[in-house]
């Protein structure tokens, strides 16, 4: 594992990212009286992906609060609770559920501290699974942080394995802006890996190199690290692959960096096309490292269709083919 | 300009009220010391000095869009006055009353409306002394803020801590989804929350008749579990003892209260409207009749309190109060273009931000930003 900002340590447990996240989240409930955990389906049941489990138990309902069923009321509420000195941690069940916030999530807790001059701060995170492939029901699957990453006054993280999402929640949490943080429902359960026990937070400003190279960047973040990982491995292509992590604000110089070393990039995402970060990610490497291109940017996403039906899915989201044949375009593209 | 006009349906006057619009007191007046009711009175005196003298700055472009309360001034002020010291308000923008009584300085008030960033108004006129209670910024989109007040409440109810929020809405907005949270929160979390209904029948230029088809605003709290008041909203009195009430629940740890505070809007929705495109104004002037202030002024005369020569004074004290704070709001230096990149995001803002703030910084210089920066130069 190469994520910055650990410390080679010895003691370590082997989770998955759910675990990680549920350790994360016990870990900030103990170290600061301010955190509180809000959602519905988040107490005594433990979330629906059991995020939460056991933490009502701990901490009792004052600090994970169980709450009647609406995620505008939420995010609401915890912008007035946060204006008040609580750093709330709210559970939105899917991204998908978020929209009916987003009067409050723009207007409000993105917002207030702009608003006020910076004399109120909303320290507060949503914390929500997204993304495709577990073939749930419609509004569970979106990945739709376009429209988070639009609105200015918000940070946006996205951890892509377990060690990285203990380490960005952390980080998150104790961050005094607001955060949403998207988990990935399909990597929940997709795989453990040693995991620090101790507390520590990652940082919210930089990129993920996972692996070097000098033949094309590949720019991922989410569950598609682990696709653009699949089809790197199976091109044996000397590819640099770089997991954003944090989507808003963009560590711009370490994809800007590697796209100089290696002329070509790819950007794989499983949002719809149109105005994807990928629009913004392929819009920089134009602007500012235009003469160091050996073939135009490619973006590997899904397409610009609402989610679609259980049996189709799989041919919407990127595969590790579908990189595959994006990275072969710009290795093979000649002027 | 449309030929239709809505009808209008006068609100049903089965409301709380301690003194009858001559001023003929109905029921026991609350228990207020004489400086409190003096404070109260000044205060509405100040309002619509203040009021009086916004709209004057507007029209001579001096202002952005403003709003008035006059006619409607007791909502605000009478509920305002039921807070206290430490107690926190979510204001609508119609209650400069509430501001007002609790001190919340006009010359800050005007360099905002004059547009200024709140940087620049904060390093240009330093607030000495905080006012008592502290009041958030008024959202434009009214309801969102009843639900952020909410959550305040609930802050305080986990904490523990002996403080009430008050929060003022319109009836208009009571369509919206965020009032409804809001009540559904605060009820279920018995949470120490007092909402105000400011009804002034209108919003902007739909009758409260099409906003619902409920009998009343105060029955919104049935379907929430909380206790629903309807109050003569020209009735400072009224309003106070009423508010009082509710601040009192919610400090005992009985959970949160609405109040439906009945009135008219007798001005425009704000200097960009035009009431009579849309509303027969007969009504309005029909309304003016019921002026909060000679009521309340019938009732400080019983107790001793009032002269003309009162009047005279405060409106002449007031009057060069506002002026003097217009005086100090108008010559504020025009905010700093590079401020709209303040107060986004704690420590480093990004990239993103960086080269933008350069590219202005550059435009602001005569600079070219796209061939004067270098983007390898941003760490």
């Amino acid at each position: 594992m190469n994520a910055p900002g650990i410390d080679p340590v010895t003691d370590t447990t082997d989770l998955n990212l759910v675990q990680a996240v549920n350790t994360a989240l016990r870990d900030e409930l103990a170290r600061d009286p301010a955190v509180r955990v809000m959602g519905y389906d988040i107490g005594p049941i433990g979330g629906v992906f059991r995020a939460t489990e056991g933490l009502y138990d701990t901490f009792g309902g004052e600090r994970v609060i169980d709450t009647p069923l609406s995620e505008n009321g939420l995010i609401g509420a915890a912008v007035g609770m946060a204006m008040r000195g609580e750093r709330p941690v709210v559970e939105i069940q899917f991204l998908g559920f978020l929209y009916n916030a987003f009067g409050q999530f723009v207007c409000l807790m993105s917002n207030v501290r702009e608003r006020s001059g910076g004399q109120l701060s909303v320290p507060m995170t949503i914390r929500t699974p997204f993304g495709g492939g577990i073939k749930p029901l419609q509004f569970h699957s979106e990945s739709t942080e376009s429209y988070l990453i639009h609105t200015p006054g918000v940070r946006v993280v996205c951890p892509s394995t377990p060690a990285e999402a203990k380490g960005l929640l952390a980080a998150s949490i104790r961050c005094d802006d607001p955060v949403v943080f998207l988990e990935h429902s399909r990597l929940y359960r997709a795989f453990r890996e040693p995991v620090p026990t101790a507390p520590y937070a990652l940082p919210l400003d930089k990129a993920r190199v996972v692996r070097e190279g000098r033949e094309v960047t590949v720019l991922a973040w989410g569950a598609m690290v682990h696709v653009a990982q699949q089809a790197i491995d199976d091109m044996a292509v000397d590819a640099e692959l770089i997991d954003l992590r944090v989507l808003a604000p963009l560590d711009v110089k370490t994809i800007l960096d590697s796209v100089r070393r290696t002329g070509r990039c790819v950007i794989v995402h499983e949002a719809r096309r149109t105005l994807g970060l990928g629009a913004e990610l392929s819009a920089l490497v134009t602007e500012h490292v235009f003469d160091c291109l050996k073939a135009p940017v490619r973006r590997v996403t899904a397409f610009d269709v609402q989610f679609p039906e259980n049996q189709t899915e799989d041919y919407y989201l990127p595969d590790a083919r579908r990189v595959r044949h994006g990275i072969e375009s710009v290795l093979q593209y000649r002027f | 300009m449309g030929q239709h006009k809505w009808a209008e349906q006068a609100p049903d006057e089965t409301f709380f009220r301690i003194q009858a619009p001559d001023g003929t007191l109905l029921g026991q007046p609350p228990d207020l010391d004489d400086a409190t009711l003096l404070r109260m009175y000044r205060t509405l005196v100040l309002t619509r000095a203040y009021e009086t003298h916004t709209i004057r700055m507007q029209r001579r472009g001096e202002l952005s869009v403003t709003a008035q309360s006059t006619y409607e001034e007791a909502v605000g002020l009478g509920a305002a006055a039921a807070l206290r010291d430490g107690d926190w308000c979510f204001p609508s923008y119609r209650q400069f009353a509430a501001h007002l009584y609790w001190g919340v300085p006009m010359d800050r008030t005007l360099a905002i409306l004059r547009g200024g960033a709140p940087e620049t108004v904060a390093e240009h006129l330093p607030l000495d002394t905080p006012p008592g209670v502290t009041f958030t910024p008024y959202g434009v989109i009214l309801g969102t803020n009843v639900l952020n007040a909410a959550g305040s409440a609930m802050a305080d109810k986990l904490n523990g801590r002996d403080i009430v929020t008050l929060a003022f809405t319109g009836e208009g907005s009571t369509s919206e989804g965020d009032f409804h949270d809001a009540l559904n929160f605060a009820a279920v979390f018995k949470a120490p929350l007092v909402v105000v209904v400011h009804n002034n029948q209108w919003a902007i230029s739909t009758p409260a008749h099409r906003q619902h088809a409920a009998p009343t605003f105060a029955h919104k709290a049935l379907a929430h579990g909380l206790p629903g008041e309807r109050v003569d909203g020209n009735d400072v009195l009224a309003m106070y003892q009423k508010t009082r009430e509710a601040v009192d629940r919610a400090r005992a740890g009985e959970g949160p209260t609405l109040i439906e505070a009945v009135t008219y809007r007798v001005v425009d929705h704000n200097t960009s409207d035009s009431a009579e495109v849309y509303r027969d104004q007969a009504l309005a002037e029909h309304w003016k009749q019921f002026d909060p202030r000679p009521r309340f002024e019938a009732y400080l005369a019983d107790r001793g309190l009032y002269s003309d020569t009162l009047r005279q004074q405060y409106e002449a004290e007031c009057l060069a109060e506002v002026q003097a704070a217009a005086a100090r709001a108008l010559p504020l230096p025009r905010s700093d273009a590079m401020t709209m990149f303040d107060s986004q995001l704690f420590g480093d803002p990004g990239w993103h931000l960086r080269l933008q703030q350069r590219e202005l910084a550059a435009e602001l210089n005569d600079a070219n930003p796209y061939t004067a920066i270098d983007p390898e130069t941003l760490e």
